[in-house]
């Protein structure tokens, strides 16, 4: 039986640096920076209506934090102070129009980047009209499929949905391992959308890797209603150990019915549903015993996350705080360019291939390096310049 | 006579507009979306507006189009202009597939029961992953820009494309409208019974309708997944922004008449990027909140469609025929 | 056994898909209009229930009246302002302002509430009763009860009191009800209202197990369709029994095939029935 409380992955900014290297290497950043001195136009397109809307809500005020705090530090210093003007607009929930709207923020605003947009579907029709104009966009979807077509200016600030995924496998079987438990029957239950699906990939690989056995494999619809036959199904399986990959609702139907029917094996939950306040306190007590992980967390950046729950009256989520990432990424992307000589050319050769090892400096332990590697190796395979930032 | 004079200015100006539009720009990819809509519409126009049943399902062969093509063209490398043939046939199977078991539904019951249809593909689409991808969705394959490959790097040859296929599902909408099959359909519509009598063999009929319709929804489908380049099941399966938005353009605008479903493209789609322009940045939701209330008005205030408008505008008008 | 359990899970679901389903069918029955919007105010109900909860510490259950009541009024409002203006047109015109009052009421809600997802929690929550192997879990079947309650205080209402009869004379016949001295106006708006009412009731009841956000009419809209249109439209046994029946069929489904694809399973017996039954499961031949 596992007491620990939620266990996070934790983000570092020193690989965030790592990343920013990575992004030099674009050119629009670099033309565009220089072409205004007054201010710099950043498009933020993430959903702020229909059933992404908390998600599109919450990125977009993590970047607004961050993009005030930078102007009122004096704003783009390489700039000569320009400061940062956010260009906010709704992607909806329809990727046609999620493009439509970055196209209008290119050719009419002018943007210099953009961020956005939460759904792997809207990002990469986003990543379509962006990668035409040389514009680039810094994400935190993490499907696969982002990177993985070798477009040139689509950066990823979190690990791939499979990584993840991965993982939660693994950290669980260490920590079973340390507390002399013996997994070998695990279920794996996922929504069944481009998220739940990517990273149900990654802990089924885990688990083939592990020689564990998958006695529950179930995929379900994601505005699912009703979890009673799911976890019938999880209950006959003999599972000793299950990982769900949800949201919040569903998450939470999924707990309620596994206590109703007195399940108490421990439950690993994969980012998404279950690392919000919202879901202790939608479960009270029963929220004991539930373990996740996920792509970044509170506690590694308290301060900025302080700040948030000032300044907004809630939570900092994962969602709001790696676009608040991203856009300082994409700022000291700017401070650092500017900074820089002539000569960019071999640099940015250099950069590339440094980059791998830049990654590596943070490096926290043994296990984390490990999983660092696993990660920027399946970057590496894409044949994709991703902007990891570091698991530890 | 003079209709024949404004239809060919209309032309005409379609044809000029996305010249004079910036080729990377905004402007010119709304307007092939716009394009694309009106001609969805009008497809759907040829069973919602002629043979009176509202399907709520054409996502459906919209949905089999994309796909059809785009895996021919991924698994075997075969041009998107034959793999829309192909997608024609699997669309009018589709249609035929649907029409059978709704044959005797009356108007709700068969909106509903296409809505479910539409649905039911849209899940087969999400778990048959080896064919389609899942739920990740699809790319299509990158093809050297040409004619033959259909594949462009600008998005005007698209938008020409998209012109091109309104103007020709408008036609055919016509053809059906003035001859003998639209005949058949209007008596089918006043009273199936003495349709019957007369000799009309209205399930005939109306599976003509529903196959054509479903065969050039399912084309469309593949011009769809051109331009997009990218999509999934919740896009081209969707029920909200392919089924209702089609038949609410038509609706809007006029449905069976032939001028209906351009009116109705023509405001709705810059509409929705003019509200979101304006106010999406100000209050999450705002820009969705007043665009539902424009649609609310709308209908109050024009119920048969803006082609209504046209007809009392035209009717103030001397020698000027509808 | 696991049959039984799936049995008995189903039919204690179907009878709530029953409670937030009968308004629907209700509003078809005396109007004529499919009203797209009937999942909002399932959402609405959900909405007012939460905050009697978090305000003034309300079960949500208990809430439910007053969900009616705020809906009862919303409704009366939008059928005598907007509804009625368009019973003449045609009904696809009247569908579609209903498509139009779903964005209005999901944006709406999204602006006043934000896009929080809330949840109650209660203390049955997590409870379950055990019957052998069996379990039944206690808010399904607190649930199950009050949609009983719903569906038999209605149809008493429909079968014995005066407004009753008077809409179910207007539906069957406007002109001749209003011969009768009966205000077909005023059928109208407590149909409509009434309807809307009832699905927010189910919307309280459900809040125990159920999250509410903006956008979660979205999850439900299908789902009761699929329940009136299978009962037969316009029908109340109807939606009782599409209830019942697509819970157990969904139930029955999981059992055999992946969970995946329980909605395709449901739509394709969905289109089987209407195939060859047109009126649905209960509803009159014509």
């Amino acid at each position: 039986m596992f007491k620990q409380p939620s266990k996070p992955i934790r983000v570092s900014r020193r690989a965030v640096l790592a990343g920013t290297a990575s992004l030099l290497a674009s050119p629009m950043v670099m033309r565009s920076a220089r072409a205004d001195a007054k201010s710099v136009n950043i498009g933020v397109v993430q959903p702020l209506s229909g059933a992404n809307a908390q998600f599109g809500i919450n990125s977009r005020n993590g970047i607004q934090l961050v993009a005030d705090e930078i102007n009122n530090a004096g704003g783009i210093k390489a700039l000569g102070g320009a400061k940062i003007n956010l260009i906010v607009a709704d992607a909806t929930s329809t990727p046609t129009t999620a493009g439509n709207v970055a196209q209008r923020l290119i050719t009419q605003n002018e943007v210099t980047a953009i961020l956005g947009a939460f759904a792997s579907s809207l990002t990469i029709a986003i990543s379509d009209v962006t990668e035409r104009r040389d514009i680039p966009l810094l994400t935190m979807s993490f499907a696969d499929q982002i990177t993985g077509r070798g477009f040139k200016n689509v950066f990823q600030v979190v690990a791939k949905a499979s990584v993840i995924g991965k993982a939660q496998f693994d950290y669980t079987m260490a920590i079973a391992q340390a507390a002399g438990a013996k997994i070998d029957k695990i279920a794996i239950m996922y929504e069944d959308t481009a998220y739940g699906t990517a990273q149900a990939n990654g802990l089924r690989a885990g688990a083939k890797a592990a020689n564990v056995q998958l006695v529950m494999d179930d995929a379900y619809p994601l505005g699912i209603t009703d979890t009673t036959p799911l976890i019938n199904k999880l209950r006959a399986s003999g599972a000793q150990a299950v990982f769900p990959v949800s949201y919040l609702n569903d998450s939470l139907l999924i707990i309620r019915t596994m206590r109703q029917q007195k399940i108490n094996i421990p439950a690993i939950g994969g980012a998404a549903g279950y690392v919000i306040p919202d879901f202790e306190k939608g479960l009270g007590e029963f929220s004991e015993n539930v373990l996740s992980v996920n792509t970044s967390n509170y506690d590694l950046a308290p301060d900025l996350t302080e700040r948030f729950r000032k300044r907004f009256g809630y939570f900092m989520v994962h969602e709001a705080l790696e676009n608040a990432v991203a856009l300082d990424v994409l700022v000291q992307a700017i401070e650092i360019y500017r900074r820089l000589d002539a000569g960019h050319d071999r640099r940015r050769r250099r950069i590339r291939s440094n980059g791998t090892q830049c990654a590596f400096r943070t490096i926290d332990g043994a296990m984390a390096e490990e999983r660092a590697r696993h990660g920027l190796a399946e970057g590496n395979r894409q044949g994709a310049r991703d902007l990891e930032i570091l698991i530890r | 006579m003079r209709s024949w004079m404004i239809v060919a200015a209309a032309l005409v100006v379609a044809c000029l507009l996305p010249l004079s539009l910036d080729p990377q720009g905004y402007w010119i990819r709304v307007l092939t979306f716009t394009f694309l809509f009106a001609a969805m519409a009008q497809a759907w126009n040829i069973i919602g507006g002629l043979a009176n049943q509202t399907s709520l399902g054409h996502a459906a062969f919209f949905g089999i189009g994309a796909y059809t093509s785009t895996v021919l063209l991924m698994k075997f490398g075969i041009s998107p202009w034959i793999g829309m043939f192909a997608a024609a046939g699997l669309g009018g199977l589709a249609a035929f597939a649907i029409a059978i078991p709704t044959m005797r539904l009356q108007g709700h019951y068969f909106a509903l029961a296409t809505l479910a249809f539409g649905e039911v593909l849209r899940v087969i689409a999400n778990v048959w992953t080896s064919v389609t991808g899942g739920s990740s969705g699809i790319s299509v394959p990158f093809s050297p820009p040409s004619l033959a490959n259909y594949s462009f790097k600008l998005l005007l040859p698209h938008a020409y494309i998209a012109l091109a296929a309104l103007v020709i599902v408008t036609v055919i909408f016509e053809a059906i409208r003035r001859g003998a099959m639209g005949y058949r359909l209007r008596a089918i519509k006043e009273n199936p019974s003495a349709a019957e009598v007369i000799g009309v063999d209205t399930t005939k009929v109306k599976l003509q309708a529903a196959i054509i319709s479903g065969m050039l929804m399912a084309m469309l489908g593949t011009l769809y997944a051109q331009v997009a380049v990218f999509f999934d099941p919740d896009t081209v399966f969707s029920a909200g922004s392919i089924s209702i938005r089609v038949a609410l353009i038509a609706i809007l605008g006029g449905i069976g008449t032939p001028v209906g479903p351009i009116l109705g493209a023509f405001f709705i789609i810059p509409l929705e990027e003019l509200m979101n322009d304006w106010f999406s940045a100000s209050a999450a939701g705002l820009s969705q909140l007043i665009f539902g209330l424009i649609l609310i008005v709308v209908i109050l205030w024009r119920p048969r469609g803006f082609v209504t408008l046209l007809k009392s505008l035209s009717a103030k008008l001397p020698g000027v025929s509808a | 056994m696991e049959f039984v359990q799936a049995v008995i899970d189903g039919l204690l679901i179907g009878g709530v898909y029953a409670v937030i389903s009968i308004g629907l069918t209700l509003v078809y029955g005396v109007m004529g209009i499919v009203n797209f919007a009937q999942a909002e105010f399932l959402m609405i109900g959900m909405f007012v229930a939460w905050f009697a909860w978090a305000w003034l510490g309300l079960d949500p259950v208990l809430a439910a009246p007053l969900s009616f009541a705020v809906a009862f009024v919303i409704g009366w409002l939008v059928q005598g302002q907007l509804i009625a203006r368009v019973l003449k047109a045609p009904s696809v015109a009247q569908i579609f302002l209903t498509v139009g009052l779903l964005i209005v009421f999901e944006n709406g809600a999204l602006m006043l509430f934000g896009s929080q997802f809330r949840s109650v929690t209660t203390p049955y929550q997590t409870m379950s009763l055990s019957l052998g192997s069996l379990f039944v879990s206690v808010p399904y079947l607190i649930a199950f009860g009050m949609s009983l309650t719903c569906g038999v205080a209605l149809w008493w209402f429909m079968r014995a009191s005066w407004f009753g009869r008077a809409m179910r004379a207007t539906a069957l016949n406007p002109a001749a009800a209003q011969l009768m001295g009966i205000d077909a106006g005023l059928m109208y708006r407590i149909a409509f209202a009434l309807g809307v009412g009832l699905t927010a009731f189910g919307g309280a009841v459900i809040l125990p197990y159920a999250t509410v956000s903006p956008a979660v009419g979205s999850d439900y809209v299908v789902l009761m369709f699929t329940v009136v249109v299978l009962g037969g439209l316009g029908s109340v046994a109807g939606a009782v029994v599409g209830g019942l029946t697509v819970g157990v069929i969904q139930a029955l489904s999981a059992l055999v095939f992946p969970i995946q694809l329980q909605n395709l399973i449901l739509f394709l017996v969905f289109i089987a029935v209407l195939a060859v039954r047109p009126q649905g499961l209960v509803g009159a031949s014509r």
